[in-house]
């Protein structure tokens, strides 16, 4: 039907057909603001302005909204700078809406997908209410879901925004230094309020970030890293500009759409599509009888993948309810999705396998039977083995035998979902050389290509993967898992396909946290020290075995070395881990950020918080008696590394002492833990409320940062005429910051500003190798291969100048060795200098014409772990069970820190999803493989009007074997809120619950187990 | 699938197209349910055009001495916004699908397509109000809410909410257990207390819609029949031990909190 929209102050005359609804409209209008993040409105990442009211454009029909307006982000602000344009069509000077500009310098966009939804919801709260309190704001995003940032940016945005649209003075952003009582050994007990942090005249409008004074030598000299620089992508994302996989038109392009198993375990007795192909408008229909049978593994890891190849693109077995079955591409979704339902499959059902207790057992059902299946180390499919760890370090036994005591316990956690508001989107299409160009929202673009070349049977060469903006990952996009769909369906049709998951297809059929039952069995002497710690692990992978060797295995190499004990057992350790990973009809898990290390530390976290408790010992000082230290070995460095041969590693830098002596000032430690009068609560009339208890715990973690010799990033620079830079880099932004990160240390190595460099990241034709985004190691790796780049630049830079200056300016002759970048110049000691704009144009125009650039990579031998203590405190109700997180605070030691606002960010939206492993998400199935979770109604995430108060604090240490000092900040905020909440809720009433998350009725029953 | 969109101006068109039987027509209040993508193919009626004409009764917010009239084609955003409302129900229906939702969602639209676990249909099957209906040819007729969600179970075709009254002589409470405080409800109890005596315990978190557990004449007991209600409520989501013990416990406190209500209700109806 034609129907008229108002959008942005134009009427448009368009066909829309009256089921379409208002975002596939303006998708389809070019609106690429407003972004498809789910079909049933939880979301809110399709929000636009109807009338000046938040909507979600996937709820509205199109022509629903005739005679109202229509607002979306393109209507805001613009990039300040478009050449001679000065000013817009209204003669208004360009540049960003305050809330725009807000968002840019408040570091409050990090992947940038729900980022244009924020905003708008943001301007309808203050285009009403132009003095809204904290409260008013979070319940104003509280319609727009955003895994990345915990909201704690968003929010201090839009109060910062109303602040400048209120014409008061805002204060430039700086970091927020912690109190010198806290950095004190001997610190005041008396714990400063947030409020006594801020400054008086601009409440909650600074980033609350507290960080330490760099430690490295010459910190106090660096001008671009340790500031909290804008991030370089931050304008294109609050424009809502078409930065994402599927913001791409292509004339002629196709919608593939899945057909799911419907069962756990079948095979294909017959499949006929001859009814869907004949459906008009249907491109092609593919089953497993069409394509190559290739085995291969989805997992995207370097090669060799260390893990078993067991997945075929279409099979004729079914391992999962929401495995493939049939692939379809037609003129639009619900074309496809139509022919979908004429695809006529007769299934033999199989025996299913749910409980990996019965995997290995004789007589289980076997999950991979096919022949080409390729065993990786110990796997054994014919016992549904998918891998195998046996690790002893020191002797386990002999440290039992030496113990005054020994604690076991079983724990187990679930499977959850990495949640990302973008789903997994991709869109493929030959191009003008016949070459396959593969545009994915991926964190493995390189990775991709290598798997994908023998699936498709092109060689890697006639491939192109283009990773554009990443709409968040959190290592569910280290999977090459749709690519392959759009990929096939170009190669049958000839024409462009873009297949995008639906969030239903994200939860049933995507990746996951791998679920773990756990056994810990520890050895400890009287005094505390830990003589013998073991854990053994038995992993559900579900239906396939993607990451199962190495996320598991990261479960023991990180949570099983932070406590070595004390004394001798420092020396000589005695740690076991062993783990069986095992094939079920489930869905497959795969990477999920902190990768194994979460489910180990909820095991050994709630363990040692038990031994704590039963032997009288306090806590946090039972913790750092026992854990490692600088100068020590990783213990699992001299056992195990991801199926390669080990290499003995020296803890270079740990600032777990003072992450605690900070945490426990900041979350005031002193004054609660031990302390019965806090644990009350009380009304509004200083009555106690009978029910409610108050607790406090903690956890300490660590992680690592990169798989060592293994993990390679490589970076480009090029120079150019204005003495600006391309740098060109594999590595993979899903929206942590990397590009920005990267630009930082390349801008300060070449002193110049950060908009001197530009960043792109990352095209396999174009951008040097990079194994992609995982194991915490951009910073570090990527990060490494940046500075070495420009230190071959700056030295070409600094040979020609000193030639420059000397043949231009009277005086000595200068040296390329005494010349210093600073400030886009080349500078003499003496003060005589050539700006790099001069050195370019000499460069490339005048004399000894050469391009400088340089191309470098980076592989580390070491991978240096961060450190941190996490710390929760809770309200617990006795009579329902009903858990409150009231405040979360990490201090944290990840290195040096490059840019305080976008890490600090990392660490407030890991904490987030942490505090959702905590207390509300798990993912179920029922005795058919059907699973519960489909929605985000079901799978609830947090939202911005919920959220504990969340605090963050750096430790910096200087990692000596990065030129900057950093170490990993991204995985490592996942792994001690669980924990920490399950030990505060012990501390409240006593309840000790061992399985996450803590759903109420699980503590209600550990209470009623105490009385 | 939607096959035909209408948005008639008149009371009149609407009920004619919502009696058609083909294709299948409903009232389309705003959409939250019936614009998800469905394989089912129908018609919707699109009332908001009818809404907002002077003196519609499906766009109406009014409180009139104790009692309120609330339009069924009115935002539930709205609804939170009137100064009018009572903050004991504020509390629950901001809980009420996400802001964003509760733009475009209808009372109307919410009442009937409430689920078990809606606490703000759990709250207003608890106050026992009045809907207005009408069908074609037929006079506006006044049914109860409770009669509404049995209707569900029959048939609402050719079925029109116009509004709901809702007499403001009860006291009020509502409690919850759920994941997170945003969260849906694993168990709720909504509990009116009228000056008579009479009690109305209604229970959700559980099944496909709120179930009334108790309408008697005084609160005595009304915990434990609440407890017996929920005694087989067993799902994914909790066991029905729990949700039975838990049924008790919130149906008490919110006996205790209406036990220390100074006040009727209505001073909080009138905003004061």
């Amino acid at each position: 039907m034609e129907i008229i929209l108002d959008v942005n102050q134009h009427k448009l005359s368009v066909d829309a057909p009256p089921g379409e609804t208002l975002l596939s409209l303006l998708r389809r209008l070019g609106y690429f603001s407003v972004k498809h993040g789910c079909e049933t409105g939880e979301c809110g990442a399709c929000t636009v302005l109807l009338d000046g009211k938040p909507v979600n454009s996937c709820m509205l029909l199109a022509v629903q909204t005739v005679g109202h307006t229509i607002e979306t982000v393109e209507n805001l602000g613009e990039h300040p700078d478009q050449g001679w344009k000065k000013v817009d069509e209204h003669g208004e000077a360009l540049g960003l809406h305050p809330i725009q500009q807000a968002f840019v310098e408040n570091g409050a966009i990090q992947c940038g997908y729900c980022t244009p939804a924020q905003i708008l919801a943001a301007k309808a709260l203050l285009d009403e209410n132009p003095s809204p309190s904290e409260v008013q704001v979070r319940q104003a995003l509280a319609g727009v879901l955003c895994r990345c940032t915990g909201y704690v940016k968003p929010v201090q945005a839009v109060l910062r925004a109303a602040a400048v649209m209120r014409g008061e003075k805002i204060d430039p952003l700086e970091p927020i230094l912690a109190p010198k009582d806290w950095l004190d050994s001997t610190f005041n007990p008396i714990t400063p309020s947030m409020e006594s942090l801020q400054t008086s005249d601009s409440p909650l409008t600074q980033a609350q970030v507290f960080t330490q004074k760099p430690t490295a030598r010459d910190a106090s000299q660096w001008q671009q890293v340790g500031k909290p620089e804008k991030k370089v992508d931050a304008i294109k994302l609050v424009q809502g500009k078409p930065a994402f996989a599927a913001d791409i038109e292509l004339r002629g392009m196709l919608v593939a759409k899945v057909l799911h198993s419907p069962h756990p375990h079948a095979l294909i007795r017959r499949i006929d599509a001859s009814q869907a192909r004949s459906l008009p408008g249907v491109a092609a229909v593919l089953t497993w009888q069409d394509i190559p049978r290739v085995v291969y593994s989805t997992a995207g890891q370097s090669h060799p993948i260390p893990g078993p190849l067991d997945t075929f693109s279409l099979d004729r077995k079914v391992r999962f309810v929401g495995d493939r079955v049939a692939f379809v591409a037609a003129e639009s979704a619900e074309i496809a999705e139509q022919a979908l339902a004429l695809i006529d499959v007769e299934y033999e059902l199989l025996p299913a396998l749910f409980d990996p207790t019965q995997s290995m057992q004789p007589g289980a059902p076997c999950l991979h039977d096919e022949p080409e299946f390729v065993n990786f180390a110990d796997s054994d499919p014919t016992r549904n083995l998918a891998a195998h760890i046996r690790i002893d370090i020191g002797d386990v036994e002999k440290g039992f035998a030496e113990a005054d005591h020994i604690f076991e316990a079983d724990y187990e956690v679930p499977k959850v979902q990495q949640a990302h508001i973008e789903p997994h989107v991709v869109v493929t299409y030959w191009d003008e050389d016949d070459r396959l160009v593969i545009r994915t929202s991926t964190q493995v673009p390189f990775h991709a290509r290598r798997i994908l070349a023998p699936v498709l049977d092109l060689p890697v060469k006639r491939i192109r993967v283009i990773k554009p903006r990443i709409g968040g990952g959190f290592g569910g996009k280290q999977e090459v898992m749709i690519e392959d769909v759009a990929a096939h369906l170009t190669i049958a049709t000839g024409r462009p396909v873009i297949y995008e998951y639906t969030r239903e297809e994200e939860f049933i059929a995507a990746r996951s946290r791998h679920p773990m039952l756990i056994r810990m069995k520890t050895g400890v002497k009287k005094d505390g020290t830990i003589t013998a710690n073991s854990m053994d692990v038995l992993t559900d992978t579900g239906a396939y075995g993607c990451h199962a060797l190495t996320v598991t295995g990261n479960t023991g190499h990180k949570a099983m070395a932070l406590y070595v004990g004390d004394g001798p057992y420092r020396d000589h350790p005695n740690i076991r881990f062993y783990a069986d990973i095992v094939y079920t009809n489930h869905p497959p898990a795969g990477a999920y950020r902190g990768y194994g290390v979460p489910q180990g530390f909820w095991a050994v976290e709630r363990h040692m918080e038990k031994i704590a408790r039963a032997l009288h010992l306090d806590p946090l000082e039972f913790r750092l008696k026992n854990a490692l230290r600088a100068g020590e070995l990783q213990p699992f460095s001299t056992a195990w590394s991801e199926g390669r041969a080990p290499r003995p590693e020296t803890i270079q830098t740990c600032g777990l002492e003072d992450c605690v002596r900070q945490g426990k000032a900041a979350i005031g430690w002193d004054q609660k833990f031990t302390y019965p009068d806090w644990h009350v609560v009380r009304d509004e009339r200083d009555q106690i409320i009978p029910y409610l208890r108050r607790g406090i715990g903690v956890a300490m973690v660590m992680q690592g940062t990169a798989i060592p010799y293994l993990d390679m990033g490589g970076a480009s620079i090029k120079m150019n005429d204005d003495g600006s830079f391309n740098l060109l880099v594999g590595a993979t932004d899903l929206g942590t910051g990397s590009d920005t990160v990267l630009a930082q240390m390349a801008a300060e190595v070449l002193g110049v500003g950060l908009d001197d460099v530009i960043t792109y990241s990352s095209d396999t034709d174009f951008t040097p190798f990079d194994k992609g985004a995982y194991a915490s190691s951009t910073t570090y790796i990527s990060g490494a291969a940046v500075v070495k780049a420009a230190q071959q630049v700056a030295e070409r830079i600094r040979i020609r100048a000193a030639r420059m200056i000397t043949e231009t300016t009277e005086g000595h002759p200068v040296y390329a060795q005494d010349l210093h970048l600073v400030d886009g110049k080349t500078i003499a000691p003496d003060g005589r200098y050539v700006t790099l704009s001069q050195v370019a144009l000499d460069a490339l125009h005048q004399q000894d014409q050469e391009q400088i650039m340089a191309v470098a990579s980076f592989m580390s031998p070491v991978s240096p772990p961060p450190f941190a203590a996490q710390f929760a405190e809770v309200t617990v109700d006795i009579q329902t069970g009903s858990v409150v997180v009231d405040h979360l605070v990490m201090a944290v030691d990840s290195g040096v820190i490059v840019n305080p606002l976008t890490a600090s960010g990392q660490i407030e939206g890991g904490m987030t999803q942490a505090l959702g492993y905590a207390v509300c998400e798990e993912m179920r199935y029922d005795a058919h493989g059907q699973p519960r979770e489909r929605s985000f109604a079901d799978y609830h995430i947090f939202e911005a009007d919920e959220m504990p108060e969340l605090t963050t604090l750096f430790v910096e240490t200087f990692e000596p074997s990065h030129p900057f000092g950093v170490k990993a900040a991204a995985e490592i905020p996942m792994d001690g809120v669980a924990p920490a909440v399950a030990n505060a809720v012990q501390d409240a009433c006593g309840a000790s619950v061992d399985d996450n998350p803590l759903l109420p009725e699980k503590v209600w029953r550990a209470l009623q187990k105490i009385g | 699938m939607i096959l035909e969109y209408h948005r008639p101006q008149s009371l009149q068109q609407a009920l004619e197209l919502i009696a058609r039987s083909s294709p299948t027509t409903v009232p389309l209040g705003g959409g939250t349910i019936l614009n998800r993508p469905s394989s089912q193919a129908f018609a919707v009626v699109d009332l908001q055009a009818l809404a907002a004409q002077p003196g519609s009764l499906l766009g109406q917010l009014k409180l009139s001495g104790s009692s309120m009239t609330i339009g069924a084609a009115v935002r539930l955003q709205n609804l939170l916004e009137w100064d009018a409302f009572p903050i004991f129900l504020k509390n629950v229906l901001k809980y009420e699908g996400s802001h964003n939702l509760r733009q475009i969602a209808t009372l109307g639209g919410t009442l009937v397509a409430a689920d078990g676990h809606s606490g703000f249909a759990a709250a207003m099957l608890a106050l026992d109000p009045i809907l207005t209906v009408q069908r074609i040819n037929q006079q506006a007729q006044e049914i109860s809410y409770g009669e509404l969600l049995a209707l569900r179970q029959q048939t609402m075709t050719g079925l029109l909410i116009l509004s709901m009254d809702i007499a403001a002589q009860p006291k009020f409470a509502y409690q919850s257990v759920s994941r997170t405080p945003a969260d849906f409800p694993i168990i709720g109890a909504a509990v009116a207390v009228w000056p008579s005596g009479r009690t109305r315990v209604v229970l959700t978190g559980y099944g496909i819609s709120p179930l009334l557990a108790v309408d008697g004449p005084e609160a005595s007991g009304v915990d434990i029949a609440a407890r017996e209600a929920y005694s087989h409520a067993e799902d994914e989501w909790a066991s029905a031990g729990y949700r039975s013990t838990m049924a008790q416990t919130l149906v008490l406190r919110c006996l205790e909190k209406i036990s220390n209500q100074t006040e009727l209700r209505i001073d909080e109806i009138k905003g004061i």
